[in-house]
């Protein structure tokens, strides 16, 4: 089966910055979240995708065709909300409709008027005149009715209020209910990342650390705490201790040790994901 | 739809099994009858923070038993079952609690023994409570 979209030694340096070698393949019905410190180099990997940035090597197709290649047909079949969004401010919602529209064949005007209603979002207003949050609730409304079968957000939430985010998550949920689509996308609301992803591609400092699938990720790291005092040696799988609490990254080596030295746990747990995030970042 | 499952973040037990046995549990008990509609894989992903992989491994699970089944594009729904399975559920989750409880007592070094006391205590005291009422 063909994925939604490949990427492939992907590499791209920006003066002192260097960005991969990068690898991700998304399969349909899929949300691939980017992770890591800022810059460390998501949006570009966003900007990579669209062509506004030229890599050094490697190569992204979408739906199997090129996208750094002469032929940019496949442009309508990514829709791609970036941050910020340049030269829109002197446009009213319903003009900027009208220039977008109709580039795409599977434009859902019924969707998009749900989205104006459900986020109270006033389409006679210049872009400019409108707050952040609504210039963010704008853009993804103009956004998710293109329906194609690549969506890229880059901090689609960021000036968002709590019932906003809300209706988001909900508008992301029904829109992938509705096809063989791909998400991939950038964020800091940790929320957003905890239930939509289902993978997790972490960057170092341009450094491709992995790419995890979630669950997976919980299972990588765990934390004990020790009836008795730590023993002075290293445990196999220790990356932090304090007291009589450790955080392993080898669980099973882990508790292979305690098992051998007689040695009780008398409590373990997995780590929070922001904890295993910023232990893969740091 | 919400549904009352609660994930561990302490238990032993894989995310996609504590999902398929509480689902088990709430189709046992009747809190989600025959042919009532389960969420979509999606969206269950989204109420309990996990990935869709997880969450379609425990749909998967569910139907190979036979507890639901998934109509193509109508979603999923619990499946009609044997009254023999539900109580085989309901017999099993209870030893699993009082397996669990066990484990824990046995955590703070207690003995058997000992163990046996507390239940014993534990179960006049309900005794009690059902005398009263």
């Amino acid at each position: 089966m063909n994925g939604i979209m490949e990427i492939s030694n992907l590499e791209k340096g920006l003066d002192s910055f260097h960005l991969g070698p990068i690898n991700l393949t998304l399969e349909p019905g899929t949300i691939t979240a980017l992770v890591g410190n800022n810059g460390s180099g998501k949006s570009t990997i966003l900007k990579l995708i669209m062509n506004l940035v030229k890599p050094d090597k490697g190569n992204i197709k979408v739906l199997n065709k090129f996208v750094h290649g002469p032929d940019e047909g496949w442009k309508t079949t990514v829709s791609y909300q970036p941050q910020p969004i340049i030269g829109w401010n002197a446009f009213s919602g319903r003009t900027l409709k009208k220039f977008i529209a109709p580039y795409y064949p599977n434009w859902d005007e019924h969707l998009f008027e749900e989205m104006v209603k459900r986020f109270d979002i006033s389409l006679d207003k210049k872009f400019i005149h409108l707050s952040p949050g609504s210039q963010q609730k704008l853009c993804l409304a103009l956004t998710l009715p293109k329906n194609t079968p690549l969506l890229l957000l880059d901090e689609p939430t960021t000036f968002m209020d709590i019932p906003a985010k809300q209706v988001f998550l909900d508008m992301i949920v029904a829109w992938m209910e509705r096809g063989d689509r791909a998400i991939v996308m950038t964020s800091h609301q940790s929320s957003d990342i905890m239930k939509l992803a289902d993978y997790l591609c972490v960057l170092k400092r341009g450094e491709w650390v992995g790419t995890y699938e979630k669950e997976a990720l919980n299972n990588m790291f765990k934390r004990y705490w020790l009836s008795d005092t730590l023993p002075e040696e290293r445990i196999p799988g220790e990356l932090l201790r304090t007291n009589n609490q450790i955080i392993s990254n080898n669980p099973d080596d882990t508790e292979a040790y305690f098992h051998n030295q007689h040695i009780k746990s008398s409590s373990q747990a997995r780590l929070d994901l922001e904890e295993i995030i910023t232990l893969l970042v740091e | 739809m919400e549904l009352p499952i609660r994930l561990s973040k302490s238990s032993r037990e894989p995310i996609y099994h504590q999902i398929e046995n509480q689902l088990k549990a709430l189709i046992a008990g009747g809190q989600l009858p025959e042919g009532a509609p389960l969420p979509s894989i999606r969206s269950l992903s989204k109420d309990l923070e996990t990935s869709v992989i997880t969450i379609r491994r425990a749909y998967q699970n569910l139907e190979y038993q036979g507890f639901i089944r998934t109509s193509q594009g109508k979603g999923t729904f619990v499946a009609e079952i044997e009254d023999a399975l539900k109580q085989q559920v309901k017999v099993s989750e209870v030893y699993q609690t009082i397996e669990n409880a066990v484990d824990t007592a046995l955590s703070y070094d207690y003995t058997i023994d000992q163990i046996k006391e507390i239940f014993t205590e534990v179960m006049e005291s309900h005794t009690r409570k059902d005398d009263n009422s």
